[in-house]
């Protein structure tokens, strides 16, 4: 019993993480219909800047969280500014490549910054441990998973009861109906790309606290934050979260599980169960299990 | 009469020959015993030898020092005249990004002004440009411990494979670690090339001492959660476990044992570790539970000449290198390199095909302590060191690592055979 509350554990901190990124891809899909490839390059930015305040800095770490994310949110909200604004109304495929070149910007622009060391990111966190009923869990994972609850109980106040949220909502409904209500499409856009940025870098913070430390290729959780979007729903914040503790749960659960139950399968199942989960739930429900249905007039 | 022609011509075609033909050599290189002639990648004065290596990527960490300890050999030998005493080195250095494809396009950029490769860091990049070394004849020396390169004619290793490294961590742990064949041992390694080479020492340690692999678990590299893995470990009662990876997957997995409070003697292949660990977070449990296998000395140790001569180097040409295991591979694969090209100017040939008979015809190089010596030639005599050095994790050290056992050799290691790879 223990080592499967241990894996499930295991599984709810790394869905969390997946959980946080997927958000980000889902707020910028839900608002402009993109998908923003750069969503991993923006994540890796985020925790440089995180170890800039919190070791080159010496800035306290919670604050030096705060003032990554407020960082991380300008810079996301001057690449819709400078960039994709001149893309309003062209193909989302172009939209679409536009990010993919803004990932492979960002990730030398990390290394000419900060460099390819690995480096340890100042945190509370570290490799602490709490024992609760026999159960050993991780400190960082604890604040992971409830940084994540939090961010989901915010996300939901902030689209319920805010003008922000209603105006990116009435946006992601009708782009047009919204316009014509006075509701500036491009305020949404910007501040779309300003919320999944903040939401890339707490996600890279929090994994850069780990004992892996920080090196550029922090950026590649986001590809596998991948099916945890598209199993949500592409459109759905709340989707993207079942999405990332059901990819996180069943890859810690098949991995924890490999030598008794799928040794048959190769040693690197669990890598491949999310792609499977995907396939199959898409194959039920091609907009995902919390997806909106796009209903068209033929 | 006819007979003092006949020892007169022979006499005069004997001297020729001896004298080689410096300059002479239509298809370059010179002849087999007088001054070289020019070359691709030889001027008459300046040999230039080709770097392709991650200067830039994930593994630059390891690219740029391991070149950095190229550069400090030659400067200090080129300090000295050179090699022979008068012909400079230059190095021509081009950044693979550790992509195999870009090896092999920086490989053609610049293969006809270099007389030899003295790194090709990396597996996969060795093995993406093995076929056009063969079809040109170029000697490269690989940054990497695959026993794949031992048989290699057109390679120029230096160090003991990691299965060398695998199975004297088993003789370390069975002689001075207290340990017995009935304890439960295990293995963690990447699912790769690299991976399987540790596997494969341990494998054949547990033949030659009669143990039997409890559990391995592999993992792909960038594995972002290892709970499932180090569960599985602790599960199985793993009393010992040789962890093959890099150093980033290597901190995360030595850190969730730790969290799961998971302690095993753990023996971690060189490539595992870098100074950088050594000031984590979860350097307090490596001190604990964590050993090293790897090559030569600790940084600064006095006792080894070879050490005491590289640092001196790296503070004359690199004052600001910090101290570092990669540094010193370069180091030693250059003067590997040097012995070749000593060769070849001895043979008078310094065209490709001169070096590569230069390898062939080379015998021991010692590396005064820094590595084992290693036995060149004809690739089927040639003999990698069976050396190992176990290093305990003490971040007072400077790369954090400290000697426990130096330079010592297994009986099973020595009995070890590298064979011919169908590359």
């Amino acid at each position: 019993m223990t080592t499967f509350l241990t894996n499930v554990f295991a599984g709810l901190a790394l869905g969390s993480t997946y959980a946080l990124v997927a958000l980000g891809f889902v707020v910028i899909y839900k608002s402009t219909g993109v998908i923003n490839f750069a969503q991993g390059g923006l994540l890796a930015l985020g925790a440089y800047l995180g170890y800039t305040f919190a070791d080159n800095l010496a800035i306290a770490f919670a604050v030096s969280i705060l003032l990554a994310c407020a960082a991380a949110a300008i810079v996301g909200a001057s690449v819709e500014r400078l960039v994709l604004r001149r893309m309003v109304g062209q193909p989302p495929f172009a939209v679409i490549m536009i990010t993919i070149g803004l990932l492979f910007v960002i990730e030398p622009l990390i290394t000419a910054i900060w460099g390819f060391d690995n480096l340890p990111l100042a945190n509370p966190w570290n490799i602490q441990t709490v024992e609760v009923g026999g159960l050993v869990l991780g400190v960082r994972d604890l604040w992971t998973i409830g940084i994540t609850a939090a961010v989901v109980v915010a996300f939901f106040l902030f689209f319920r009861y805010t003008r922000m949220g209603l105006a990116m909502r009435a946006t992601a409904f009708d782009p047009e109906a919204a316009l014509a209500q006075g509701i500036s499409a491009r305020r949404v856009y910007a501040t779309s790309w300003a919320i999944a940025a903040a939401l890339a870098a707490l996600a890279g913070i929090t994994l850069a606290a780990g004992p892996g430390g920080l090196s550029p290729s922090i950026s590649f959780i986001a590809l596998a934050a991948f099916p945890a979007m598209i199993l949500g729903g592409l459109d759905s914040p709340a989707g993207a979260v079942l999405g990332g503790v059901i990819i996180g749960l069943a890859e810690a659960l098949t991995r924890g599980y490999q030598d008794q139950l799928f040794s048959w399968a190769g040693a690197n199942v669990s890598l491949i169960v999310p792609y499977l989960l995907m396939i199959v739930i898409l194959l039920i429900r091609p907009y995902g299990l919390l997806g909106t249905k796009d209903v068209r007039r033929i | 009469m006819t007979r003092k022609i006949a020892a007169l011509a022979l006499g005069l075609t004997l001297v020729l020959a001896a004298c080689g033909g410096a300059g002479e050599d239509d298809d370059g290189g010179g002849g087999s015993a007088g001054a070289p002639g020019n070359t691709a990648g030889f001027d008459g004065k300046t040999i230039k030898l080709g770097v392709l290596t991650p200067l830039s990527g994930t593994v630059a960490v390891i690219g740029q020092p391991l070149t950095a300890g190229n550069e400090v050999w030659f400067e200090a030998l080129n300090a000295k005249g050179g090699v022979a005493g008068k012909y400079k080195v230059e190095l021509v250095q081009e950044d693979t990004q550790y992509k195999t494809d870009i090896a092999v396009q920086k490989y053609n950029k610049i293969k006809s002004d270099v007389v030899a490769f003295t790194q090709v860091l990396g597996t996969a990049p060795t093995l993406a440009v093995l076929p056009q070394l063969k079809t040109d004849k170029i000697l490269a020396a690989p940054a990497s411990l695959d026993a794949l390169w031992v048989r290699e004619e057109n390679l120029l290793p230096v160090g003991g494979p990691y299965q060398v490294q695998a199975i004297n961590a088993m003789e370390y742990h069975f002689t001075d670690g207290g340990g017995t064949t009935s304890d439960r041992i295990c293995t963690m390694i990447q699912d790769d090339v690299y991976g399987e080479a540790g596997q494969q020492g341990i494998d054949f340690a547990a033949e030659k001492y009669g143990f039997t692999v409890t559990n391995t678990q592999k993992f792909k590299v960038g594995t972002e959660n290892y709970a499932g893995q180090i569960g599985a470990l602790a599960g199985a009662g793993c009393q010992v476990v040789f962890l093959v990876a890099t150093p980033s997957d290597a901190a995360k997995i030595w850190g969730t044992a730790a969290q799961a409070r998971f302690a095993p003697q753990w023996f971690g292949q060189s490539p595992s570790y870098t100074g950088a660990l050594a000031k984590s977070a979860v350097a307090p449990y490596m001190q604990q539970s964590v050993l090293i296998v790897s090559e030569g000395t600790e940084w600064g140790d006095n006792s080894v000449p070879g050490m005491t001569q590289m640092v001196a180097d790296a503070t004359q040409y690199a004052s600001d290198q910090e101290p570092d295991y990669y540094f010193a591979f370069g180091y030693n694969q250059a003067r590997a390199m040097t012995a070749v090209l000593e060769k070849a100017v001895e043979l008078g040939d310094l065209s490709r095909e001169g070096i590569l008979r230069a390898s062939n015809e080379l015998d021991t190089v010692t590396f005064d302590g820094l590595t084992g010596d290693y036995r060149y030639g004809a690739t089927e005599d040639r003999n990698p060191p069976r050396s190992s050095t176990v290093f305990k994790v003490d971040p007072s050290k400077p790369f954090g690592l400290a000697k426990v056992k130096y330079n010592f050799s297994s009986d099973a290691a020595k009995e070890f055979e590298f064979k011919k790879a169908d590359l």
